[in-house]
């Protein structure tokens, strides 16, 4: 006769040691508190768009406020519209220096136009008009905004012996980066619409002997997002402007 | 005896340590700046007037020099880009330009030139961040525009303020950047104001009417 023991199957948590169920658990903490959330408003209220040998030039407001758009934003927003994205080539992007030399000092920081209205006024001035038009830049893109630390804290705390070294605890930040982006008509001299874009990063920087950073990095997702915005805006021959766009990642 | 050998060793460290941290610090401590920059033309109508451009030696070789107790001691050549930015400003404004080294004007040049300027620049501060939290190099700059007539007389004296910063990235380079900036607004404010001021809008009233009155006047042979 033979004995059928009914054979007890191991559950899950008894296969495998608490200890490494314990650390994935506050690993899926820590990594579920680093990342970015996003939120991106475009909106188009003319019809235009850039047509074959017409440009856009990316500027940033320099107006003296407190903070203003980094030049690696501004570059990385002009370099990603430049360059070709999947099966498209790129945009005919101006170079922002060439432009603003061009019809200096009327894009200098106390002098370029806030509104559309003083657009028009600068577009009367006597060569304005002429170079805005041997340049072919038919699109301005005004990007105002930046990136700011506003949260920060944890701590880690490294020692050295004769044994050894290491850091112990965690330290984590948020930053956020926050942009709009103004999208000027030259030819129609008038506004053709603007997107908004806010991402919020945090980054976490657990140590367990060694510091592991964790870093999220909300500009650069700001300027890829931004871009991808701002080349469908420029391409796209219709209106839009639906409510604000949710995305996670 | 081991003893000794390893305080003689102590000692060398310590005095490499002291050269290599001096090096280190004479490097850290100053700030040679040689403010350069390519400068635009402005796009504007020339003012229908010849004009005399006086530059003068301290303006030519200008150098502001400030020791920050505690961080660093700061060499900031501004003469070059002074005359470059100068020249090429007044030289768009004008109809015509051309250098002067002495008032008042002889009467060759008299016959010549309306006016003669003659630009100083007055104060240079600036401020380089030392905390964390500030990004920002500043520079503000403000120049002295005097005009004279060709007998030396001071028509007026104008100051114009720029202001400039750039992100804090290489001090040097920021620090030039933010100088440029600041620069460029003045050479911004001169270009597109110079004809508003009171002053100056009368003196070239004054010269528009002689110009139309030895135009109408009949050439008596």
């Amino acid at each position: 006769m033979r004995l059928r023991c009914r054979q007890k199957r191991p559950s899950i948590t008894e296969s495998v040691n608490p200890r490494a169920i314990l650390l994935a658990s506050i690993s899926l903490g820590i990594l579920s508190g680093c990342g970015v959330t996003a939120r991106i408003e475009p909106y188009k209220e003319t019809e235009a768009f850039l047509a074959e040998g017409e440009q856009v030039v990316v500027l940033a407001r320099k107006h003296h406020a407190g903070h203003e758009a980094e030049e690696d934003f501004v570059s990385c927003v002009s370099d990603g519209l430049a360059g070709p994205y999947y099966q498209t080539g790129g945009l005919n992007v101006h170079d922002s220096t060439a432009f603003e030399d061009s019809l200096y000092p009327w894009f200098e920081p106390s002098m370029a136009p806030l509104t559309t209205g003083e657009l028009a006024e600068l577009l009367q001035k006597p060569k304005v008009l002429e170079t805005v038009e041997s340049s072919g830049v038919r699109f301005v893109v005004w990007l105002d905004g930046s990136t700011d630390r506003f949260a920060s804290g944890g701590g880690i705390t490294c020692a050295a012996g004769v044994g050894g070294a290491g850091c112990l605890g965690m330290a984590w930040w948020e930053d956020d980066a926050r942009y709009d982006a103004t999208v000027w008509d030259l030819r129609e001299i008038g506004t053709a619409g603007t997107i908004f874009a806010d991402f919020n990063g945090r980054s976490v920087m657990p140590a367990l002997i060694v510091p592991i950073p964790l870093i999220a990095r909300p500009q650069a997702a700001a300027c890829r997002a931004l871009t991808l915005q701002l080349r469908q805006f420029l391409t796209s021959p219709s209106a839009y402007g639906a409510g604000p766009e949710l995305i996670a990642n | 005896m081991e003893f000794m050998r390893i305080k003689s060793l102590w000692t060398k460290l310590r005095h490499l340590i002291v050269a290599g941290s001096s090096v280190v610090l004479a490097g850290c401590a100053g700030a040679s700046i040689w403010v350069e920059a390519d400068w635009p033309q402005p796009l504007i109508e020339p003012i229908p007037v010849r004009m005399g451009l006086l530059l003068d030696d301290e303006f030519l070789d200008y150098v502001h020099y400030e020791e920050i107790p505690r961080q660093a001691t700061y060499t900031i050549q501004i003469g070059e880009a002074n005359e470059l930015m100068m020249d090429g400003l007044f030289r768009s404004m004008f109809t015509a330009l051309e250098p002067v080294y002495v008032l008042p004007l002889s009467q060759g040049d008299s016959d010549r030139i309306d006016g003669v300027l003659r630009p100083e620049l007055d104060r240079y501060e600036f401020d380089v961040p030392v905390g964390e939290r500030d990004e920002f190099v500043e520079v503000w700059i403000q120049y002295l525009v005097r005009l004279y007539d060709t007998d030396g007389q001071l028509v007026t004296e104008w100051p114009v303020s720029g202001y400039g910063k750039a992100e804090l990235n290489n001090r040097d380079t920021s620090l030039n950047r933010a100088t440029v900036v600041a620069m460029r607004e003045v050479g911004a404010v001169i270009s597109t104001r110079f004809s508003e001021q009171p002053d100056i809008q009368y003196w070239l009233q004054e010269r528009e009417n002689a110009t139309a009155l030895s135009a109408e006047a009949p050439i008596n042979n």
